[in-house]
């Protein structure tokens, strides 16, 4: 390749990474590694922080709300990935195909995605209502006796995650109906010549040529929805009885309703930790199953 | 254009824009300088201009008008000085709030309610007033109601002065009353009156049911008094809220579940909606729902809440303070002492049926007395007689759901009243360590 | 669908029966995502039902959909109480000068952590990827700290520098450029173009879709941000549309229909970039002409 070497080549490293590089450090990473030594003390924000050391970390350890949060946590991950990842595809495959009306369709799936938390929330909770919602009066048309949704220890969790993986499909359909749409045509036309059909098209061009887009989605969605929040503070608040809470909505409350930055910063970086793990992981995995170009 | 130019360009573009943003604002809003004003100052005083910045999360999204007539009769009387008034909604406004106290850029003046306070105050993150009201030659503390004006005391200083106070009242819908042949409410009430009309009054079948009253931490610190037990005990070092008279506040909470009030209206405004379409006998709420409730179709009044051992009845209050990081106390006091007792700022307050000034003087409240519905608004004076404030340790957030959170617990069967109530005691006493 | 005929004759299996498969197979897809795709705007017709409700309406199930009395007065009442012109206007200057600049800085850094070689870039990149795993709450007090001290709190320049650069974004990118067969860029290079030419002409290009959903998911994010615009900004004449509706819950009341009647006019302009943003994400051009 040509410039492979030599100052002109470090030029285009510099001039093409520099332009987020240096806003990413000043304002990203810069308050990042502040949090760190913010682990480190004990704040309450109204008076001057008071060094602790480890102190926060330790605590952490023994803290039984944080275990439960980190449970939770991974239950809302494992219950909301195969919603979203297998909805996300059917719609984009759907989608992919040259349909009339198809302008529409990707208006309406991806309308929930760009409507705030507030109302979808609000609007969940009524559809999920034990006793007048949508959800329970269809059931019980069946015969089935509706549990309580929200107020049910047991079913609140489970109503979390089926309005995060109802609000994000469109957020997977229009990621991988770009990665679908970047196929070159050729390629398919090539292999029908060859006699190919469609179940075999779709396993050896589309999904091989989709794991760029099926890789970034996987890593991508990981990391959002380990740390998801937003629509636990504004539908339940962790309740009840903490059963909805999450390792980012205790930190949030540790940070700012009890006065222990420190000990929400600890929580942080501890699982700060833990996602650069298995995100590390997963890219040493990608090896294996994702092919680019 | 190349690339290059393009990268160049928007790089260039990046630095302008950012550069004219940080000379276009104004300074920031930490009040620091008193930068003299453009105008001329009066020929009679040698006042530099001032510019306070008062946050506050109880004008949004009602109220800001009436905030601004307030603001607008203050600057009148004191044109040296003009208020930035900054507003956030009350469940984001502590998180700005205390995100600007930790980073030294503190509004000059903001809003807390009493059981934040306590945690400010002792942090020294508010100025001590009380230099200043003495040196005040016509400031006479008596103007405010006496109770509001001690709580926000703490070690002989003043550190807020009183702005709004509520309680909690027995809201009763006559027509069901009227309907089921029982008698309305009435001072007289103890908790097995409640429970007898409740039950006359409730009829699942039809989704009308005889009474609700909310299960969290400020209702059982309440009926707890009510009941002659306390939450802590006089030294203020352990809990004492799940001795017997705990035990028994809380079945008083709990024990109306799905007898005579339904265990599904927890949700946010659900009780309130139950209310409103006549599906509710009696309502244990805050007076702050009068306005909301003028238009509803049937007849409702208010009692003041029936007692068990002792009446004794929430007292809310709002104070507004001042930074210990202003630069301007003094202006900071005139605008804080206007903002509550003057005679400009309870006229408009009262008439906007805006909470309640904290003042004594209670011949101001005629306008808000003979406003209906509800009839018996005396009621909400009559309850000041016997009161009880809420019990406020520094982690107060952390105690508030602890209990709350137990609470919740016994209510959803997950563990006895007694179990919930003793693994809350042990954690609160862990607290106040 | 011609083609599929095509070989499927030349293959020897009946037209007619592939034909008729097809029509029950596109029916099905159609019926399917008619009924998903209702399932996804019931939200939106609830919200724009609720915001022509008057204040009275409750928001007890069972609901009505169709409100009656209908209140035309709520989108003039919230902009009058509120700066709502303003707060649309900000809102927009912010999301489009972070787009442009999230776009920008992203596709040039995309490009170097999927074509360019240099020390340290595997690892350059994690860090790239680590800044999405500290949440915001926890960042935000040493920014806010790091903003007094620049002299920006309370500031458009504020709202927009840590939006420059986007993690999310140079990942998306690099994916998609990764994705690029190599031939049309070996053969640049062959051709003496530089690494300019061939990101601005061949890969750039190439990767429109991305590019496009990218700029749509910039758009989105800023559009909606809450947290940040709320701790940095004071003045009314700055705040964006988000942090400006919120100020319509009250402490212990909400007024739904207005809240909703503002929710409804925050969705508008993201519709409407994601509308224009839709006819980029096209197939991308065709590796024919390049043959040989």
């Amino acid at each position: 390749m040509v410039g492979q070497r030599g100052w002109s080549y470090r030029g285009v490293v510099v001039l093409f990474l520099a332009p987020s590089l240096i806003p990413l450090l000043l304002f990203t990473v810069g308050p990042m590694v502040a949090a760190a030594g913010l682990s480190l003390v004990r704040w309450n924000l109204l008076k001057p922080p008071e060094f602790i050391g480890l102190d926060n970390y330790v605590r952490l350890v023994g803290d039984a709300n944080f275990r439960a949060a980190v449970i939770n946590t991974i239950a809302y991950v494992a219950g909301y990935l195969p919603l979203v990842f297998v909805g996300g595809m059917l719609i984009a495959l759907a989608l992919n195909e040259r349909l009339r009306g198809l302008a529409i369709f990707r208006t309406a799936y991806f309308l929930p995605v760009v409507t705030s938390w507030v109302v979808v929330a609000l609007m969940w909770r009524w559809l999920l209502d034990p006793g007048a919602g949508v959800v329970n009066h269809v059931l019980g048309l069946v015969g089935i006796d509706g549990p309580g949704w929200y107020n049910d220890p047991v079913w609140a969790m489970p109503s979390v995650i089926i309005a995060s993986a109802w609000k994000d499909l469109g957020f997977v359909m229009v990621i991988l109906l770009a990665g679908l749409q970047s196929i070159p045509d050729e390629y398919y036309e090539a292999a029908s010549v060859d006699g190919a059909g469609r179940w075999t098209r779709f396993r050896h061009i589309t999904l091989p040529l989709l794991t760029p887009s099926l890789f970034f989605v996987l890593v991508i969605s990981l990391i959002n929805n380990l740390q998801v929040f937003d629509q636990v503070w504004v539908m339940t608040r962790g309740g009840p009885a903490g059963a909805t809470s999450v390792v980012v909505e205790q930190i949030v409350t540790n940070a700012f309703s009890y006065g222990q930055m420190g000990y929400a910063a600890a929580m942080s970086w501890l699982f700060f930790v833990v996602l650069l793990g298995i995100t590390m992981v997963q890219f040493r995995l990608q090896r294996r199953w994702v092919t680019y170009g | 254009m190349r690339p290059v130019s393009r990268a160049l360009a928007a790089i260039a573009a990046t630095a302008i824009v950012v550069g004219a943003c940080s000379g276009a604002t104004s300074s920031p809003s930490a009040s620091t300088d008193a930068s003299p004003s453009g105008g001329a100052p009066s020929a009679s005083a040698p006042a530099e201009q001032v510019t306070l910045t008062y946050f506050t999360f109880s004008a949004a999204p009602d109220h800001l008008a009436d905030l601004d007539a307030i603001v607008q009769a203050f600057e009148q009387k004191n044109p040296n000085i003009s208020i930035e008034v900054q507003t956030a909604a009350y469940t984001d406004y502590f998180t700005k709030l205390q995100t600007q106290v930790a980073s030294g850029s503190a509004p000059d003046t903001f809003e807390l309610n009493y059981e934040n306070s306590v945690a400010y105050a002792s942090s020294g993150a508010l100025l001590d007033l009380t230099p200043l009201a003495s040196a005040d030659a016509d400031f006479d503390p008596s103007v405010y109601y006496p109770k509001a004006y001690e709580v926000f005391q703490a070690d002989g200083r003043q550190f807020g002065v009183p702005e709004q106070f509520s309680d909690v009242l027995l809201f009763y819908n006559k027509d069901l009353f009227d309907a089921a042949d029982v008698d309305y409410p009435d001072a007289s009430w103890t908790w097995e009156d409640e429970r007898a009309a409740a039950e006359k009054l409730t009829d699942a079948a039809n989704g009308v049911w005889g009474h609700f009253q909310p299960i969290q931490f400020f209702e059982f610190y309440k009926v707890l008094a009510q009941n002659g037990g306390s939450f802590f005990s006089a030294d203020g070092t352990t809990s004492t809220f799940n001795d017997a008279k705990g035990v028994e506040a809380a079945n008083w909470l709990i024990g109306k579940l799905d007898k005579t009030m339904p265990s599904d209206a927890f949700g946010p405004d659900q009780d309130s909606a139950l209310f409103k379409s006549g599906k509710l006998a009696m309502w244990h709420t805050g007076i702050w729902l009068f306005p909301a409730l003028a238009d509803v179709p049937f007849a409702w009044d208010v009692s003041v809440e029936p007692g068990n051992v002792r009446k004794a009845h929430h007292f809310f209050a709002n104070a507004v303070v001042a930074s210990a990081t202003t630069a301007h106390p003094n202006e900071a006091w005139a605008w804080l002492r206007f903002l509550t007792s003057s005679e400009e700022a309870v006229t408009v307050r009262v008439d906007a049926s805006w909470e309640l000034a904290a003042v004594a003087d209670q011949s101001l409240f005629e306008p808000y007395l003979s406003q209906t519905p509800p009839d018996n608004r005396a009621a909400v004076f009559d309850a000041l007689a016997d009161i009880v404030t809420p019990p406020v340790i520094e982690q107060q957030s952390q105690m508030q759901d602890i209990v709350s959170q137990a609470l919740e617990k016994a209510r959803l069967g997950q563990l006895s009243v007694e179990e919930a109530l003793n693994e809350a005691a042990a954690q609160v006493d862990a607290l106040l360590q | 669908m011609v083609e599929l005929v095509r070989a499927n004759s030349l293959a020897g299996t009946g037209t007619r029966k592939v034909r008729w498969g097809r029509l029950v197979s596109r029916t099905v897809i159609y019926a399917a995502l008619t009924a998903g795709g209702l399932a996804m705007i019931f939200p939106f017709l609830w919200m724009l039902s609720t915001s022509f409700q008057s204040a009275g309406a409750l928001l007890v199930p069972p609901p009505q959909l169709i409100p009656s009395p209908i209140e035309l007065g709520n989108y003039a009442e919230i902009a009058s109480a509120f700066p709502l012109w303003r707060f649309l206007a900000n809102s927009l200057g912010v999301a489009a000068v972070a787009t442009v600049l999230q776009v920008a800085t992203s596709a040039m850094a995309g490009y170097a952590f999927a074509r360019l070689r240099f020390r340290g870039r595997d690892a350059l990149f994690l860090l790239y990827i680590a800044t999405l795993m500290v949440p915001l709450q926890v960042t935000i007090l040493p920014l806010f700290v790091e903003m007094k001290y620049l002299g920006l709190v309370d500031s458009y320049g504020a709202l927009v520098l840590p939006a420059i650069a986007s993690a999310f974004g140079t990942f998306l990118l690099r994916q998609a450029f990764l994705g690029l067969p190599r031939e049309l860029e070996e053969a640049a290079f062959m051709d003496g173009a530089g690494h300019l030419t061939v990101f601005r002409r061949i890969v750039l290009p190439l990767a429109m879709p991305a590019i496009a959903t990218l700029a749509v998911f910039s758009f989105v994010a800023s559009w909606n941000s809450f947290l940040w615009p709320l701790i940095i900004v004071n003045s009314p004449d700055l705040m964006t549309l988000p942090v400006g509706l919120s100020n319509l819950q009250g402490r212990y009341a909400t007024a739904w229909n207005l809240l909703m009647a503002g929710s409804t006019v925050a969705v508008v302009p993201i519709l409407i970039v994601y509308v224009i943003g839709q006819k980029y994400v096209i197939r991308g051009v065709t590796l024919s002409g390049l043959k040989g």
